[in-house]
């Protein structure tokens, strides 16, 4: 315990979301990477405050579902043109039986979708996690109730322990608190 | 949120009442040409004419009825994105009490040629006897008086509202629109998808399909969204409704996405249940539309209803580009015009796909009687709810 703990980063406190915001616009205006915001409910147009941009999901999404497509496209049609030609139900085994291929098709992009959705959600969160740094400053718990928190890591090139304290401070930052690792 | 009066840069402004004028007699003049080539067929083809005038009908009632759903759609779900745009649904809705009127000659003089039960004496087709409850002319005719007047009073409750609150800006309107709009869903749902069943599904009485309503529906309003996006531009072009940005784009956007990939969803469901079970008496809709040159049309259908629109309408940045976005708009509402047509012409030609001049007159005779109506709204009050107590939240809308 008598060890120096690395630094993780500085934790303020704000009164208000609309505070906490202006605050956010101040820190992404000045180019700080790593950091981030907690609130105990959504708040609009903060993505823009922070200066996120559009989230990478919907890419990742987007080439799961393709490979879901072509997953069930293969799936349905070398067992039924080419494996196992044969004719069920009067209906001839060409392209003009496609539509009993389009719900697994379906099925399948919309599977591989949600999977891929799921899968990269966890992995840009860095999830899954037992504990994190933040839940070393006493306050953070807070951010569930009435707090309005910015925390920004030491990672972070612009990171200095007194100059960003001063910073959080003069942009109204509260109980400006060192979180150690 | 601010207060929409304290709202600096939205002023109330109105369509130029003399080029709503203008407008509005081009769109009569059109009807005008349109009725005269009509009665012509009229006269001299009634059948052809009988179809044709279901055809411009039909269409012109989807898009109508489309802008009512909207409209009772964003009341009963208290929306806030849309109120910017909203009146110009409630001008688009607001044609349908007149549009009734032009039913009128179906059923007056063309019902035995459209409807081919309604000179079968009773005791000839036994399934029709089991459908005489629901198939008789007095009830047909009640039908018609009861689908205009509930959708006609819903959209003028809607509509009269609206512009009333212009006037005083008083919130009892928005509680008086939310109330008509929740009983107006009901009635919108049983109207559009009984006017569907009795006037297109009707036009072969041995045939069924349970997911008929929905499936004109679904047709009705994406197509009517695809509208609304192509007036709203208009209008922006012409230097009106300034505040709406990128932002509604990307929603109205968003709702064609939805519908489009709904209509492929029903299209394809009722399609798939038909073709599967294959059972002679439904899947002669099919068989008449998937066979001679009537097939180039129903693929062309599959091809540019879904598979063109959907990947444009895929992307964010496809739909916050106007450009783009109108594009789509008005190649969906292009295909509302084939969907339409394939619905309703093979029934007359059964042997293949046989264009006739008729077909174009009707549609002018019914699309242009409808956009004079529509100008004639649009000069006619604040080109938005200029004082609906929310109107700043959609001014301000982020997605």
């Amino acid at each position: 315990m008598s060890q120096p703990r690395k630094v993780y980063g500085l934790g303020a406190e704000f009164d208000s979301a609309a505070s906490l915001m202006a605050a956010a616009e101040k820190i992404r205006d000045t180019g700080f990477a790593h950091w981030d915001v907690h609130t105990p409910f959504p708040i609009h147009g903060m993505d823009k405050a922070m200066g996120l941009g559009k989230s990478k999901l919907s890419a990742a999404v987007f080439v799961g579902g393709l490979m879901g497509l072509l997953t069930g496209v293969l799936l349905v049609t070398i067992p039924s043109f080419v494996l196992y030609p044969i004719i069920v139900h009067g209906k001839p085994y060409n392209w003009a039986t496609a539509p009993a291929f389009f719900p697994i098709i379906f099925e399948l992009t919309v599977l591989f979708s949600a999977f891929t959705a799921v899968g990269t959600m966890f992995a840009m969160n860095q999830l899954p996690r037992l504990n994190h740094p933040v839940f070393n400053w006493d306050r953070f718990k807070r951010f569930t109730d009435d707090g309005f928190l910015m925390v920004i890591e030491a990672r972070d090139a612009k990171f200095s322990e007194s100059r960003t304290k001063a910073l959080l401070e003069e942009i109204g930052g509260k109980n400006v608190t060192l979180i150690h690792d | 949120m601010s207060h929409p009066t304290e709202n600096s840069t939205l002023s109330a402004e109105q369509f130029d009442p003399a080029l709503g004028k203008k407008l509005s007699s081009l769109g009569f003049g059109v009807s005008a040409l349109g009725l005269v080539i009509s009665a012509i067929g009229f006269m001299t083809s009634r059948e052809q004419f009988a179809f044709s005038w279901l055809f411009g009908f039909m269409l012109v009632f989807t898009l109508c009825a489309g802008a009512l759903f909207w409209t009772v759609l964003h009341h009963a779900t208290d929306s806030e994105w849309g109120i910017l745009v909203r009146r110009q649904m409630e001008n688009v809705a607001g044609i349908l009490p007149v549009l009734g009127l032009f039913f009128l000659p179906l059923i007056l003089f063309c019902a035995p040629i459209l409807w081919k039960w309604w000179d079968v004496a009773p005791g000839v087709d036994p399934l029709l006897d089991a459908k005489s409850a629901f198939l008789n002319h007095t009830f047909f005719s009640l039908r018609y008086v009861l689908y205009f007047g509930g959708l006609g009073w819903v959209a003028m409750v809607l509509s009269k509202r609206s512009v009333a609150q212009d006037a005083d800006g008083a919130a009892k309107h928005t509680f008086a629109m939310r109330k008509a709009a929740i009983i107006g869903l009901p009635v919108f749902a049983v109207c559009l998808t009984f006017a569907a069943v009795d006037w297109l599904m009707g036009l072969d009485y041995h045939w069924f399909s349970t997911m008929w309503g929905v499936y004109i529906f679904a047709g009705a309003a994406g197509s009517s969204m695809s509208l609304l996006v192509l007036i709203v531009t208009g209008l922006r072009r012409n230097g009106y409704l300034k505040a709406v940005t990128t932002e509604h784009y990307h929603v109205m956007g968003k709702f064609m996405l939805t519908f489009v990939v709904f209509w492929a969803y029903i299209g394809y469901s009722q399609y798939m249940l038909i073709w599967y079970a294959n059972i002679p008496e439904e899947t002669i809709y099919f068989k008449i539309r998937n066979t001679e040159s009537w097939h180039y049309l129903s693929t062309f259908l599959v091809l540019g209803r879904f598979f063109i629109p959907f990947p444009f309408l895929l992307f964010q940045s496809t739909k916050k580009n106007p450009k783009i976005l109108c594009g789509v708009a008005s190649w969906i509402i292009f295909m509302q015009i084939v969907d339409i047509y394939v619905i309703v012409l093979p029934s007359l030609h059964q042997t293949g796909f046989s264009p006739s001049v008729f077909d174009l007159a009707s549609l002018a005779a019914v699309g242009g009687a409808a956009a004079g109506l529509y100008f004639r709204r649009l000069s006619a009050s604040c080109t938005f709810p200029k004082r609906d107590p929310r109107l700043a939240g959609s001014v301000n809308l982020h997605n």
